[in-house]
């Protein structure tokens, strides 16, 4: 048996197709393999500095994550705002407390009611409304 | 006392000699000459020709001196290589001799390896559709490979009785390479393309070279497990090289264990030619499919390269893709001599033997996989 017959019958296509992509699939995972050689190589040898940084980058994400604002209300904000919220009821919607604080002379309201809701003296109920956390001061 | 002497006459090899026996022999002398005279890999050559030689003298049958006799020395000494012996003792000092730096400081290169393995599933096919079976079409294909003990090694598993035109055809065509070669890299590159300049490499750490046998034995070996005899070989020696504990052991595997069975693997190959055996059709289908093969994964490294260039920033140049075969250093000798032939000041030597050791694994690899395809 001569020709393509002779390839076809003997599973010859297959063979190479499969042949080829074994070998090249081997050969493209051993150099991307050696191609990161050295980058673990060099992890494993500063191990100690490396997981330093980390621990310092970690400790910085948590600190991110959890801020110490300076706010910039007083005790006396807070308490006028308290009071406020009391009166309207709870829960109580937040444009509805920002326009009774304007009328109330309170300055910057947006700003100063957005840091106690960073302060978590504000607190959402899920529904969209807001209710004072009575838990916590500042 | 005429009698006696009629007798002896009769038995020695002037009266014995074949025509086919006294081709060989002429056959045995080229290739004598081609390794002292012009130096065309006479290390392989010398052995080779010698071998063919001493396989070709006529004896009488049945004395048990013929390589094919069973007890003769000749076939012990054979035993090497029909059990995949010496190629994998040839391995083991070729991974001692062999520095993977190169390659570790451009991965990208092994690709061309990968590539010029192509011309070894080429030629499978085309064996296979001269009408050859595929033990034999496999045993056939792997001259691609342009790496003899890889090719016997194979061989021998295979098709044992192709043993001697294989071997023969494959380590030709590696000492022809200077003559292959170029006429295929400048058919298929422009002299703009021939004139790339590859980067400095990054240099390589010891460990880096001490973890990479390990890693590539590892990585090899569990995609196709049948490679193992020449790639595990390879890497240990090449461990015993990096480590530098082991400095007596790389010496010796790259030195006097290699050279032993270089000459061992040449001569009983070369023995292995006698005329009554090798002079066959077969044979003739054997050579000019090996020289297709090696055609081919010459033209599938260079055409590659080329391909990859349209992919990435840094151009290779594709003179490089024709080192991928694994003739070492033959063949990476051969690119580095045509790029500086075009620019005196390009030097592309280790960037091509960064392809060809590459090329020695995927051809390790090509063969397991022909292997695996043809257990049943």
């Amino acid at each position: 048996m001569y020709g393509l017959e002779a390839i076809s019958n003997h599973n010859g296509w297959a063979m190479a197709v499969v042949g080829i992509s074994i070998v090249f699939s081997g050969l493209l995972v051993l150099s991307f393999a050696i191609s990161q050689l050295h980058k673990f190589i060099d992890l494993w040898e500063n191990r100690k500095a490396h997981l330093q940084n980390m621990k310092e980058l970690l400790q910085t994400k948590v600190k991110e994550e959890k801020p110490d604002y300076n706010f910039s209300f007083s005790r006396d904000v807070e308490e006028s705002v308290h009071l406020i919220t009391k009166r309207m009821g709870e829960p109580f919607s937040l444009p509805r407390l920002i326009d009774i604080s304007k009328k109330f002379g309170l300055a910057t309201p947006h700003s100063t009611i957005n840091e106690l809701i960073k302060a978590d003296l504000i607190i959402p109920d899920g529904k969209g409304y807001f209710y004072w956390n009575t838990k916590k001061t500042l | 006392m005429l009698d006696l002497l009629f007798q002896f006459l009769i038995n020695t090899g002037y009266y014995l000699a074949d025509y086919r026996q006294l081709i060989m022999l002429f056959f045995g002398c080229v290739f004598v000459y081609l390794g002292t005279a012009k130096k065309y890999e006479p290390l392989l050559l010398v052995p080779i020709g010698f071998g063919i030689l001493i396989g070709n003298v006529p004896f009488f049958k049945g004395f048990g001196i013929g390589i094919y006799e069973d007890n003769s020395v000749l076939h012990y000494l054979y035993f090497g290589v029909t059990t995949g012996l010496y190629p994998s003792i040839v391995f083991l000092g070729l991974g001692a001799m062999t520095d993977f730096s190169s390659l570790l400081a451009r991965p990208k290169l092994m690709l061309l390896g990968a590539a010029a393995q192509i011309g070894i599933f080429f030629t499978l096919l085309g064996a296979l559709a001269a009408g050859f079976m595929p033990r034999e079409a496999a045993s056939i294909a792997i001259i691609g490979g342009a790496d003899g003990p890889t090719s016997i090694f194979l061989t021998a598993k295979l098709a044992p009785e192709l043993i001697g035109p294989i071997a023969i055809a494959a380590y030709s065509y590696m000492a022809l390479i200077p003559i292959i070669q170029p006429p295929i890299m400048k058919l298929l590159t422009t002299r703009h393309e021939r004139l790339i300049r590859m980067p400095e490499p990054r240099d390589v750490s010891k460990k880096e070279l001490i973890i990479f046998p390990v890693v590539a034995l590892l990585l090899c070996c569990f995609l196709a497990p049948t490679a193992l005899p020449l790639l595990g070989m390879l890497f240990l020696g090449n461990l015993l090289k990096e480590c530098s504990v082991t400095d007596r052991l790389a010496k010796t595997a790259s030195t006097s264990l290699i050279d032993i069975a270089t000459i061992l693997l040449g001569v009983t190959v070369g023995a292995s030619t006698q005329g009554d055996v090798f002079l066959t059709p077969k044979s003739v289908g054997i050579f000019c499919l090996g020289a297709f093969a090696f055609s081919i994964a010459t033209a599938s490294g260079i055409i590659f390269a080329k391909i990859m260039n349209f992919f990435i920033k840094e151009k290779i140049n594709p003179l490089l893709g024709a080192s991928g075969v694994s003739a070492v250093p033959g063949s990476a000798r051969e690119v580095h001599l045509m790029g500086l032939k075009e620019d005196p000041t390009n030097f592309l030597l280790m960037h091509a033997m960064a392809c060809n050791s590459s090329g020695v694994i995927g051809s390790a690899i090509g063969a397991g996989v022909l292997w695996s395809f043809m257990v049943k």
